[in-house]
């Protein structure tokens, strides 16, 4: 168990590195999917070990939603702006991204054994906090929508994948509840990021925006 | 017997569904009808017993938030049919901005209701998912930038809030708030836990250093969006930290949402003073009131009833000036303070409510707002060395001082032009709300009776 929770952790670091590299967004938003694959393949895992069906509804939940639906939600929308496939211009560029993403994975260890070891008795729960960190950096890093949101799912992903491993008796409710939510949060930023870049009335005033 | 209890939110949900129909003007009339039914309900809750179940959590605090929360919608459903009319060219059919302001209310009835973290948190996110479309209504690129903010900073501090449940999960073995506020002996996960929910429920109330969607939101949003946000969304994020502080009996999570609090009002109060635009002056107020009742929340005790009051009649008077900024906003078409001037001659109601509505949210006797404010500061006096309360009211001074002489200027400054008021329910909604923010006062010995 703690060997495949690893395994499965370590892929998802990768996974998200190679985001933090890739300025092609499909890319990316395929990686999403894999990863989230992934997090479905740990549950399901999970819930053969413990024998547990309402892992096993979640495991496909998450493979249905987070592994399938959005991102193909996603890759529709990109579809009707095949321009907007590639990111040219990142916030942080290639190189530094690389840096800063290894620099975030030493730095959440050594947080995450200063702070919560003591109190979360697993030796690599400093992975999903590792993945959540370099989520957030992702949304901060880039000026593409997409990959803001893909940012804040790869956040959302290591909570779970938290949880899964943690505590798979959390309330079912909740974790629905959860995947749910995260479905609304997607189609309405789906919506706002086709007004950002075509419906909406140009504005030059963005004073209003100021101070 | 427990469905009562749901009602209110059977009532706004059934509210939404019926804006689904299409027949011209319906959307309005049921949406003020679902909205006066849950405020019937909401006070027929009050003088029910507290109810704690497997899917219920109402005592005195959420009581007092369904009262608000219901007359606020009604005062929004009521306000929206007239301001809409000014938006030239709407992200949507009126219908739609009707059917999400009723899942956002029923949302924020969720929130309060339910007995479980979990939850709870799923109550609050989907009060983003219904909501981030109504700040775009007016589809304008300013505004699709604000809602995008919104989406991103708000749902990225839900994610530390939802990882703050796995860590009170991990220590109590529960989320359901009634056990939580039970517990004896928790692992030392469950502060770290408080305090990550401080910090995540704390971005969706306007809390330094997570604030920055706010003043975007509220500038950009729709007068009555802005009025519902401001009034009672900001306040429903705090009623879950009220609840993650009150299971938490941890003093250095309580000092951390102190300091948090005290920076919010220092730095909300500072920003005001530079302020040009009157609807971000607005929003940097209500970060200044969530401040405080941050303040108030950790401190506890006769506090905490002051927090209580703070947010009723902040509700009311927050929601008078949004409205009231919509109206200003429909005739001299900016938001921009050096440019709305006379206002007591072109717009002499507007100019009399707005005035007594900006001393309202700038606690001034004899608004309830005053009165919350003297409570927490009392109780902070007793808990903080004397320096530090001189200090806050010092920035409390300067807040007061920047909104009350930015709005005596837009209100006393001399005008060319004529009188352009129109009386209509655009200008009785806030003259409701200004009169409800005092009348508070009154039913005080009531609240407290209430909450405890």
């Amino acid at each position: 168990m703690k060997d495949f929770f690893m395994l499965i952790g370590f892929s998802e670091i990768l996974l998200v590195i190679f985001m933090q590299w890739e300025v092609y967004v499909t890319k990316i938003v395929k990686t999403f999917s894999v990863s989230s694959y992934l997090i479905a393949l740990f549950l399901f895992y999970l819930s053969f070990i413990q024998h547990s069906y309402i892992v096993l509804v979640l495991a496909i939940l998450t493979a249905v939603i987070r592994g399938f639906f959005i991102p193909y939600f996603i890759l529709k929308r990109l579809s009707r702006d095949p321009w907007r496939e590639r990111e040219s211009t990142p916030i942080t560029g290639t190189a530094s991204s690389i840096i800063i993403s290894l620099m975030i994975g030493i730095f959440t260890y050594v947080l995450y054994e200063a702070t919560m070891s003591s109190f979360v008795t697993i030796s690599l729960g400093a992975l999903p906090i590792a993945l959540i960190f370099q989520g957030a950096f992702l949304v901060i890093s880039r000026r593409s929508a997409f990959i803001q949101l893909v940012g804040y799912m790869v956040m959302e992903n290591a909570a779970f994948l938290f949880t899964g491993y943690l505590f798979p008796d959390l309330p079912f409710s909740v974790e629905a509840g959860t995947v749910l939510d995260l479905i609304g949060i997607v189609m309405i930023s789906g919506v706002i990021m086709r007004m950002r870049e075509n419906s909406a009335k140009k504005s030059d005033d963005f004073d209003e925006l100021r101070g | 017997m427990n469905f009562i209890y749901a009602l209110p939110m059977v009532a706004s949900l059934i509210g939404a569904l019926l804006c689904l129909v299409r027949i011209e003007k319906f959307e309005e009339t049921i949406s003020i009808i679902a909205a006066l039914t849950s405020s019937i309900f909401s006070f027929v809750i009050v003088f029910l017993p507290n109810i704690s179940n497997g899917f219920f959590f109402i005592d005195g605090i959420s009581k007092i938030m369904l009262i608000v929360i219901s007359m606020v919608y009604v005062l929004t459903a009521i306000f929206s049919t007239t301001f809409l009319k000014y938006i030239e060219e709407p992200l949507f059919q009126k219908r739609f901005y009707y059917l999400l302001l009723d899942l956002f209310t029923f949302s924020m009835f969720f929130s309060v209701s339910i007995n479980n973290l979990g939850l709870v948190w799923v109550g609050i996110e989907a009060t983003t998912v219904t909501s981030a479309l109504l700040v775009a209504v007016e589809n304008d690129e300013p505004s699709i930038e604000a809602t995008w903010r919104y989406i991103i900073i708000v749902s990225s501090g839900l994610v530390v809030s939802f990882i703050s449940n796995i860590f009170i999960y991990a220590s109590t073995g529960t989320l359901e708030i009634s056990k939580l506020l039970s517990i004896s002996s928790f692992s030392g996960l469950l502060p770290l836990g408080a305090m990550m929910a401080i910090v995540g429920y704390g971005t969706k109330a306007g809390i330094f250093p997570m604030h920055t969607w706010l003043p975007d939101v509220h500038g950009k949003a729709p007068a009555p969006v802005s009025a519902i946000f401001s009034g009672v969304l900001l306040p429903v994020a705090l009623y879950v930290i009220i609840r993650v502080i009150q299971f938490t009996p941890v003093s250095y999570v309580k000092t951390f949402a102190l300091v948090l609090g005290f920076m919010t009002v220092i730095v909300a109060a500072s920003l005001m003073a530079v302020q040009t635009n009157y609807k971000r002056l607005f929003a940097y107020s209500t970060m200044e009131n969530m401040g405080m009742a941050l303040i108030g929340i950790s401190l506890g005790g006769y506090a905490l009833l002051g927090v209580i009051i703070l947010i009723l009649s902040h509700a009311f008077a927050k929601s008078s000036t949004f409205f009231l900024s919509g109206n200003l906003l429909s005739r001299y078409k900016t938001t921009k303070i050096d440019k709305v001037t006379g206002v007591m001659k072109r717009m002499p109601s507007t100019a009399y409510t707005l005035l007594f509505s900006a001393m309202a949210i700038t606690g001034m006797p004899p608004f309830g707002t005053f009165f919350g404010e003297i409570m927490i500061i009392l109780v902070l006096l007793s808990a903080v060395p004397v320096g530090w309360t001189i200090l806050l009211m010092a920035f409390l001074a300067l807040a007061f001082i920047s909104v009350n002489f930015k709005v005596g200027k837009m209100i006393f400054s001399d005008s060319e032009g004529k009188n352009m008021e129109r009386k209509r329910v655009g200008t009785i909604i806030p003259i409701i709300d200004t009169v409800l923010s005092v009348a508070i006062v009154f039913f005080i010995p009531w609240i407290e009776k209430v909450i405890k």
